[in-house]
C-alpha cells in the first residue's frame, strides 16, 4: 500500500515522502521537495554583491552559512587578501549559527518525536516554567476548544519516553533551549548586524570592528551555551539514546559521505580547518574535487539537461514533465549517491585523524553507547555527531576570540574586477554547502548553489539510484503505516531544509 | 453583543478614519482583561518563504515566544513547531479553513506563486488554494515579513513564478478581507507579536497602508542615530566605516522601519550599529529591480576603470 506521509513537519518547508509499504516494511519511499522560488534565474544580471544578501533568503534557518559560501566565493572570484580579523569574525558568526541551529533541531524540531509531552500533566514540583505549562495543558484540555494544547498536541501515535522524569527535563530544557538559542544569535549578530540574515557580512570580512566591548559580549553569551550544551543538551541526547537504543540501527543511508570542511584557521581559504574536508567513498578518503559534482534531474521538474556539472548549471522548470516528482535536483558525486551533514562531518573529520577532540569525542561516546564508529549513520548517529560539532564549535569559538587583533583590519581592502568566477565552499549546519559565482561585465552572469538538502533529499537519479533519506527509509518498520512515527524520527534525523534543497 | 470577528472588522473601519486612541474608554477597559477563550487562534502558514519570519519570531525578548504562543494567542498550526504531522496535521488545517473549529487567524509568510501553482504546494494541494478558501472563513489575516506583504526576493525581477504577495492575492481574487501587513526580511519579532497584544488587548491597531503605524510611520534614515554624521557630511567611504552610510549604498532614507530605535535580537546590536548600511529589507520595492543594487562599490569600480581607460 502507499502512504504519503506529508506535509511532514518540524522541518524547514515543503516536503511530503510517498511511501510504500509492505507488511509493515517501507520498500520504496519518494522524497519530494514541493516549493521552488529559482533563486539561480533571478540573481543573473544583479550586482555580484546583492549576492551574500539576496542567498541568506534561501534560508531563514541557515541565512549565515549562505552568507559565508557566498563570500568565500566572491572572495576567490575577486582574488581577495582577506585580514586575519576578517576571517576571524566570519567564523565567530558561522559558529555560533552553528550552536543555534543544533540546540533548535534537537529541542524544537525532533525531541517530540521521543519525548512524552502529557508527562507534564503529573508533573508534581514547583518550577516555575513547568507548573505554568502543566496548567496551561490542563485548561487547553479540559476546555472545549479545537485542537486543544496546540502546537503540542495532537501528535502522532508511537512509543514514546516512559520514564516521567526524564520527560519533564527534557520539556523543561525545551522551554529554555527557546532562550539559550537566542543567546546564540544574539552572539553571532554582534557581528553580522542583525539574525536572521545578517547585513554586515562581506566577502573578505565584516563591517562590524572587534572592540572589546564586542568581544566580552561575545564570549559571555557564547559561554552561556557552550554551559547548556555539556549540562542539558548531552544529558538529554543521551537519555533519549538510552530510552531507543534500536536507533543506533535505523535511518541507515547506503551512499558516500562529503564534506566541504568549516572554520579554516587562518585567512586563506585552503588552510587548515577545524573539521577537515574529503569525500568518503567506498571505505576511502579522497579530496574534494568540485568538478566530480554533477546534477541529475531525469525525476526533477527541470527540462533543462541532466548531469551538468556545477558551473555549467541550468534551471528551466517543467511543472508537468513526465515522472518527475521533485523540484529538488539529484546532485551525486562521481555518480554516487552521498550522504552530507553531522555525521559525513564526523566521519571525515575522524577518519583522516584531522582533530584530536573530534576523535577523543567520538570514541568517548560510542564507548558509552555501545555502538561502533559505523553506527554514526543512523538517526541516533546524526544526533550525537551534531552534539559532538556543538562541543568542538563552542570551544573553538571561544579560542578563536583570543586570536583577534583588536587594532588590525577587519575587511579586505576592495579592487573589484570586471569579471571573474569562484566556488566557495563550507558546511552548513545541514552540511556541505557550495557556491558558484561568475561575474561578466561587473554582474552576475552565473550563480549557482548545491545545497546540503539538495544531495539528503534528492530524487532518484539518472541511474534510478535512491537519494541518501530515501535509502535510509527503505526497510524501516513501522507499527502504524498511516503516520510512521519511525519514518519521522527518520527524516528529523537529517534535519532537512527544503527552502535550501530547492532554492 | 457583537461577536470578535465583527468587532475588529468594525475596529478596522474605525481605526482607520479616527485612530485607535479615540476608542471610547469603555472599549479598552472591556478588552484589557484576556479571556482565554477569546485569544486569537493562529493558523501560520508558508508560501515561498525561507522561514526566517518564523525563526526571527522565536527571538522575541519581552514577551517570549511561549509567552506569545500560550497566552496572547495560541499557534493552531505551524509547520516548524507542530508536533502533528502528515495527514493528521492536513485534517487540522482542513477543520479551520472549512470553518468547523471556530475562529481564527491566518498568519502567512512568503510569496504565492500566481503564475505557476505548483510551485508551492503543502500535501498535494497548491498553497494558493488554502488561502483562497481561508478567505471566507477566517476572521482576517496577517501577512508576515516581506514576501507575504510586498512580493521581496521570490518576487524579484526575473522570478520565474510570477511570485506575488498576499494582499496582491487577495487583490486578483478580489477578495477584500482584514489584513495586517508586516513587512521586513525578516520582520522583527516586535512588530508581529506587539501587534497580536494589541488585536488582543485594543482591537486593531491604526494602520497605514495596511501596516501597523506604531512601527512603520517613519523612516530609518529620520530615526538614525547617524544623522547627524549625514548633517555634517561625515560618511563612511569604504565598508566597515563609521559615520553616514549613505554613499555606500545606504536605504534608509527610502526605508519605514523603526530599528534605529527598537535594534533586533533583544536590543543587542542593529545593521547600522554594525557599519552595515540598510538594505531596505522593509520596503515595498526591496530586492525588487535588479539594476537598483544594495551597494555602490561595484558601479564605482565601473566607474573608476572608464575614467582609467580615457
Amino acid at each position: 500500500m502507499k502512504v504519503d506521509i506529508g506535509p511532514v513537519t518540524r522541518l524547514e518547508g515543503h516536503l511530503s515522502i510517498e511511501t510504500t509499504i509492505e507488511n509493515n516494511v517501507i520498500t520504496e519511499a519518494i522524497s519530494k521537495g514541493e516549493m521552488f522560488r529559482g533563486f539561480e534565474a533571478f540573481l543573473k544580471g544583479r550586482d555580484p554583491l546583492d549576492a551574500q544578501q539576496i542567498t541568506q533568503r534561501i534560508c531563514g534557518v541557515c541565512p549565515y552559512a549562505h552568507a559565508i559560501a557566498s563570500s568565500y566565493a566572491q572572495e576567490n572570484a575577486y582574488n581577495l587578501k582577506v585580514p586575519p580579523n576578517g576571517r576571524i569574525l566570519h567564523n565567530l558568526i558561522q559558529g555560533a549559527n552553528h550552536l543555534y541551529d543544533y540546540l533548535l533541531q534537537f529541542y524544537q524540531l525532533a525531541a517530540l518525536d521521543f519525548i512524552d509531552v502529557t508527562a507534564i500533566l503529573g508533573y508534581k514540583g514547583n518550577d516555575t516554567d513547568l507548573t505554568t505549562l502543566r496548567n496551561w495543558v490542563k485548561a487547553e484540555v479540559s476546555s472545549d476548544t479545537s485542537f486543544p494544547a496546540a502546537p503540542f498536541l495532537p501528535r502522532l501515535s508511537g512509543k514514546y519516553i516512559s520514564d516521567p522524569d526524564i520527560n519533564v527535563g527534557a520539556l523543561k530544557h525545551y522551554i529554555e533551549a527557546l532562550e539559550i538559542q537566542k543567546k546564540a544569535n544574539k552572539a553571532s549578530a554582534i557581528f553580522g548586524g542583525k539574525f536572521p540574515h545578517a547585513t554586515a557580512i562581506f566577502p573578505g570580512g565584516c563591517t562590524q570592528n572587534p572592540s572589546i566591548d564586542h568581544i566580552a559580549s561575545y564570549r559571555s553569551l557564547i559561554t552561556d551555551v557552550k554551559d547548556f550544551i555539556h549540562k542539558k543538551y548531552i544529558p538529554d541526547l543521551l537519555a533519549v539514546a538510552g530510552g531507543f537504543p534500536e536507533y543506533w540501527e535505523i535511518g541507515q543511508s547506503k551512499g558516500g559521505f562529503l564534506s566541504y570542511g568549516l572554520l579554516p584557521f587562518g585567512p586563506e581559504l585552503d588552510s587548515k580547518r577545524l573539521f577537515a574536508p574529503g569525500v568518503l567513498l567506498n571505505d576511502k578518503i579522497t579530496p574534494v574535487d568540485f568538478d566530480a559534482i554533477h546534477e541529475d534531474v531525469k525525476y526533477s521538474n527541470y527540462s533543462s539537461p541532466s548531469g551538468l556539472k556545477v558551473r555549467d548549471g541550468e534551471l528551466t522548470p517543467s511543472i508537468h514533465k513526465k515522472g518527475a516528482y521533485s523540484w529538488v535536483k539529484a546532485p551525486r558525486y562521481q555518480g554516487e549517491m552521498i550522504e552530507v551533514g553531522p555525521t559525513a562531518r564526523i566521519m571525515v573529520d575522524y577518519l583522516q585523524n584531522n582533530n584530536p577532540k573530534i576523535r577523543q569525542l567520538v570514541d568517548k561516546f560510542a564507548g558509552m553507547a555501545g555502538i561502533q564508529a559505523g553506527n554514526l549513520n543512523s538517526v541516533l548517529g546524526r544526533h550525537l555527531c551534531r552534539a559532538i560539532s556543538a562541543v568542538v564549535i563552542a570551544d573553538f569559538l571561544l579560542e578563536e576570540t583570543e586570536r583577534i587583533d583588536v587594532k588590525g583590519p577587519y575587511m579586505a581592502e576592495y579592487n573589484l574586477p570586471k569579471s571573474g568566477e569562484g566556488f566557495g565552499a563550507t558546511e552548513a549546519s545541514r552540511g556541505a554547502l557550495l557556491h558558484y559565482i561568475k561575474v561578466e561585465n561587473y554582474k552576475i552572469e552565473k550563480y549557482e548553489c548545491v545545497v546540503p538538502t539538495t544531495w539528503n533529499c534528492s530524487p532518484k537519479d539518472d541511474k534510478d539510484q535512491p537519494g541518501a533519506l530515501e535509502s535510509a527509509l527503505i526497510g524501516t518498520t513501522v507499527e502504524n503505516p498511516k503516520e510512521q512515527i519511525e519514518a519521522n524520527r527518520i527524516v528529523h534525523s537529517f534535519d532537512p531544509c527544503l527552502g535550501c534543497a530547492v532554492h | 453583543m457583537i461577536n470578535r470577528r465583527e468587532f475588529l472588522k468594525m475596529a478596522a473601519c474605525l481605526s482607520a478614519s479616527f485612530g485607535i486612541s479615540n476608542f471610547p474608554e469603555i472599549v479598552h477597559a472591556a478588552l484589557k482583561k484576556i479571556d482565554p477563550a477569546t485569544i486569537p487562534k493562529l493558523i501560520y502558514l508558508q508560501g515561498q518563504s525561507c522561514t526566517g519570519c518564523s525563526i526571527s519570531l522565536l527571538q522575541a525578548e519581552t514577551p517570549n515566544a511561549v509567552s506569545m504562543i500560550t497566552e496572547y494567542s495560541k499557534l493552531s498550526f505551524h509547520a516548524d513547531l507542530s508536533a502533528t504531522s502528515g495527514k493528521q496535521a492536513l485534517d487540522l488545517i482542513e477543520t479551520y479553513i472549512s470553518g468547523q473549529a471556530g475562529e481564527y487567524f491566518l498568519a502567512v509568510e512568503g510569496t504565492i506563486p500566481w503564475g505557476m501553482p505548483e510551485a508551492c504546494v503543502i500535501g498535494g494541494k497548491p498553497f494558493a488554494e488554502y488561502i483562497d478558501e481561508a478567505a471566507k472563513t477566517m476572521t482576517g489575516a496577517i501577512a508576515i515579513g516581506t514576501c507575504a506583504t510586498h512580493g521581496g526576493i521570490p518576487a524579484a525581477e526575473g522570478n520565474l513564478t510570477d511570485a506575488i504577495s498576499l494582499k496582491e492575492f487577495y487583490k486578483r481574487k478580489k477578495i477584500n478581507p482584514l489584513l495586517i501587513s508586516i513587512p521586513g526580511c525578516p520582520v522583527h519579532p516586535d512588530w508581529v507579536w506587539k501587534t497580536i497584544i494589541d488585536l488582543v488587548q485594543v482591537g486593531v491597531p491604526e494602520l497605514i497602508e495596511g501596516q501597523p503605524k506604531s512601527f512603520f510611520s517613519r523612516k530609518v534614515h529620520e530615526l538614525c542615530p547617524r544623522y547627524h554624521d549625514f548633517q555634517q557630511e561625515i560618511f563612511a567611504k569604504k565598508l566597515g566605516e563609521k559615520g553616514c552610510l549613505f554613499k555606500l549604498g545606504c536605504l534608509g532614507p527610502d526605508t519605514h522601519a523603526d530599528c534605529p530605535t527598537r535594534w533586533w535580537n533583544g536590543g543587542q546590536t542593529w545593521c547600522i550599529d554594525a557599519n552595515a548600511p540598510c538594505i531596505g529589507c522593509a520596503s515595498s520595492q526591496f530586492a525588487s529591480k535588479k539594476d537598483f543594487s544594495f551597494y555602490r562599490l561595484f558601479e564605482q569600480a565601473r566607474i573608476k576603470t572608464l575614467e582609467n581607460s580615457k
